[in-house]
């Protein structure tokens, strides 16, 4: 960002002299980088772990503390009333951009990236040097702002500090509840109470909960037809657009041939070369269906996308080519589970997608299933989430939801018409001395 | 396909065009003039009733893949320049609106998106709705900020005598930052109930919070510097191409390989 190239104007203040402005913070943001590379090259990545509760409590304390004595006692000192006005928040925005934007070009593992982005920490921005010292600027800034309007408190204010004190408690408690956030994943086999979880580095872990698995559903898609070439099995590309859904008495055009699907079962078995409807395990879905091509000549033949049991079958419309059955995609999943608590509780219930259950200070997700079986899956993997920090970060995201609310009404209809301002055209702009701070932040 | 979206594009398409038309040439003309209202609003009426019966036939929102959200926009993008027409009177916002709600629409009519009623689990919930209009409300709204911001910077730089009112801008921004971080929200509540976590940086969350932390430095600028006009029209055509990057450009980066945002094709 080149923001502070305008700012600059010969016969203005000089460097660090009070009020401190732009130049100031362009300064104090690269002083910020360059400490936090150093840093970062001599000391390497950071971990979430050091702030593990309680250290993260006394560290948000102190840091929250020292803004609001600030604030109380050195209210005159350059860098307070700095840190309280618009140039600071735009300098420390400006330097949280820079470093998310190279996180947004940059693919945030260290695998696949270069040995000096890995030891600049540019592949683990979040946990590098520079990126605290980043947020710890946009806070102090973001604090400060806060503290300033909050004294005197004024009802009229009240949509800044739902802004300004909701961003700060909801980025607070994220960063650091991060510490305290543990995720692990449960594998449930059905009939088996499962007391143990695996973190994300494979360590295993005791949970204060067991869960049973008493059956996993899933319920799918009726699958599409395609055009494939018959040798490598791939679909056509130009026919992707022109996939469809196979029902019965469907019928669309795939890149000149007419297919009509005639029969369709969701689960079904062979029998004399023909498909019929069946109930059992490991049944795949299929389709009778009717290819005629651009010249009227006509083929007829079952297809089916098989399963883990059955293997697939097409059906020849030329040399080249094949029409297939896709694999079904889920529509639902969910596992039925019995969970057992310490203090004797017992809880019949269904984790499903987007709908997870909470238990003791966990929530319970449906992660994954067994997928080589699909629907046939009869284990589930549940993941644990215990995030204590939640429903502060709740706090402030439920306080942004308002403030943005607010945010909306600020608009104010034109002063002056087009036609206006054309007639004023004459007069010199932008060269007014700027609005005064004081009013302004 | 359950639904051939040819003759509604080209509908749309047309009653915009002639809208605009008959805008530039009704002069004092009343007949004339409801006639181009009449034309305009019917657009979007066509495009509003495709996605109400592509909805109902899908039996899912029409927003999962890349041209669902840009037929969305599409949509919103007329009714904000008419309502910015109605109640500030900006008839050329009216214009470049209906020009770039075209383009969107021209696209989708290149590009023909195969409607099918798939909807992965993740995207079942109450969060889906909400999440994806008030982000392309957003976006729409945010757009035409931009082009208020292009005309100020032509003004400029063909050296006009010129004093520029970014009110509009203004407007625009406090509204669309308003949705904007509605949309981030909504987003973050979902995702703490379909994946686990309320923020994951994943690129596409990277990206939207560039977004909108560029708005929100547009908004802090304009506070604290309203003179400076030129500087602010610059970040605010900043703080676009980053939203464009966010809405699809996150698809090409090699920075989004794990993303779970990238649209279905």
């Amino acid at each position: 960002m080149s923001l502070n190239k305008t700012e600059i104007k010969p016969k203005k203040k000089p460097v660090w002299a009070a009020p401190w402005g732009y130049t100031e913070g362009w300064l104090f943001v690269a002083g910020l980088l360059i400490t936090g590379l150093a840093l970062q090259l001599v000391a390497g990545g950071l971990s979430s772990s050091a702030l593990a509760w309680p250290v993260n409590l006394y560290a948000g304390l102190a840091f929250t503390g020292l803004i609001v004595f600030g604030w109380v006692f050195l209210r005159k000192n350059s860098l307070v009333s700095w840190l309280g006005r618009v140039p600071a928040a735009v300098t420390s925005i400006a330097m949280i951009t820079f470093l998310v934007l190279i996180m947004g070009f940059t693919l945030q593992e260290d695998a696949g990236n270069p040995g000096w982005v890995q030891s600049l920490g540019l592949s683990n921005m979040t946990s590098s040097w520079p990126f605290l010292f980043g947020m710890m600027f946009f806070m102090a800034s973001l604090g400060m702002a806060t503290m300033k309007r909050l004294t005197p408190m004024k009802g009229r204010n009240i949509g800044f500090f739902l802004n300004h004190a909701g961003l700060y408690i909801a980025i607070m408690a994220g960063l650091l509840g991060a510490a305290d956030l543990q995720r692990v994943t449960m594998d449930l086999y059905e009939g088996e109470v499962v007391w143990g979880a695996t973190d994300r580095q494979g360590h295993y872990k005791d949970m204060p909960l067991a869960i049973e698995l008493e059956r996993f559903n899933m319920e799918e898609f009726n699958p599409k037809i395609a055009v494939i070439t018959t040798n490598d099995g791939r679909i056509v590309s130009e026919s992707i657009s022109d996939m469809f859904e196979i029902g019965k008495g469907h019928r669309g055009n795939l890149i000149g041939w007419d297919v009509e699907i005639l029969e369709f079962h969701k689960m079904s078995g062979r029998i004399d070369g023909r498909f019929e409807p069946v109930v059992d395990y490991g049944a795949p879905p299929s389709a009778l269906v009717r290819v005629t091509d651009s010249h009227g000549s006509q083929v007829e033949g079952w297809i089916t996308s098989g399963s883990f049991m059955y293997s697939h079958q097409l059906l020849q419309i030329d040399r080249d080519h094949s029409v297939a059955m896709t694999i079904p995609q889920a529509s639902h999943y969910s596992s039925d589970v019995v969970i057992y608590t310490p203090d004797g509780e017992l809880i019949e219930t269904r984790i499903e997608v987007n709908h997870p259950v909470s238990v003791n200070g966990w929530k319970l997700y449906q992660y994954s299933y067994d997928d080589r079986f699909g629907k046939w899956s009869s284990s589930s993997t549940i993941e644990a989430i215990r995030d204590p920090w939640l429903p502060v970060v709740y706090t402030g995201i439920f306080m942004l939801i308002f403030g943005s609310v607010y945010l909306m009404t600020l608009g104010k209809a034109p002063e002056k018409t087009e036609e206006q301002l054309a007639a004023e055209a004459g007069e010199p702009s932008g060269t007014e001395p700027e609005s005064n701070i004081k009013g302004a932040a | 396909m359950p639904i051939d979206p040819t003759m509604f594009t080209i509908a749309a398409i047309v009653l915009w065009a002639l809208g605009m038309l008959l805008f530039l040439i009704a002069g004092e003309r009343k007949v004339i003039k409801w006639l181009a209202h009449g034309s305009y609003l019917a657009g979007i009426l066509v495009l509003a009733v495709f996605t109400w019966m592509l909805w109902d036939i899908l039996g899912r929102p029409p927003m999962r893949t890349l041209g669902e959200t840009r037929l969305w926009y599409a949509m919103f993008l007329p009714v904000i320049g008419y309502a910015t027409y109605i109640r500030w009177d900006y008839k050329w916002i009216l214009h470049y609106s209906g020009a770039v709600a075209i383009v969107f629409l021209a696209i989708n009519l290149i590009y023909p998106d195969n409607y099918d009623r798939d909807l992965m689990p993740a995207l079942q919930s109450i969060w889906f709705v909400p999440h994806v209009i008030v982000y392309i409300f957003a976006y729409a709204l945010l757009a035409a900020a931009t082009i208020v911001a292009i005309k100020g910077l032509i003004i400029e730089y063909t050296g006009k005598q010129w004093t520029w009112s970014m009110q509009l801008a203004d407007n625009l921004v406090y509204l669309g930052l308003g949705f904007l971080t509605l949309g981030l929200l909504f987003g973050a509540l979902w995702g703490k109930e379909a994946w686990g976590h309320y923020w994951m940086w994943d690129p596409k969350e990277t990206w939207a919070f560039l977004t909108w932390i560029g708005y929100l430095a547009y908004i802090h600028y304009r506070y604290h510097k309203p003179k400076k006009l030129t500087t602010a029209m610059w970040m605010l055509a900043g703080a676009f191409i980053i939203l464009m990057i966010a809405w699809f450009g996150v698809n090409y980066l090699p920075s989004a390989a794990n993303s779970v945002h990238t649209y279905t094709q």
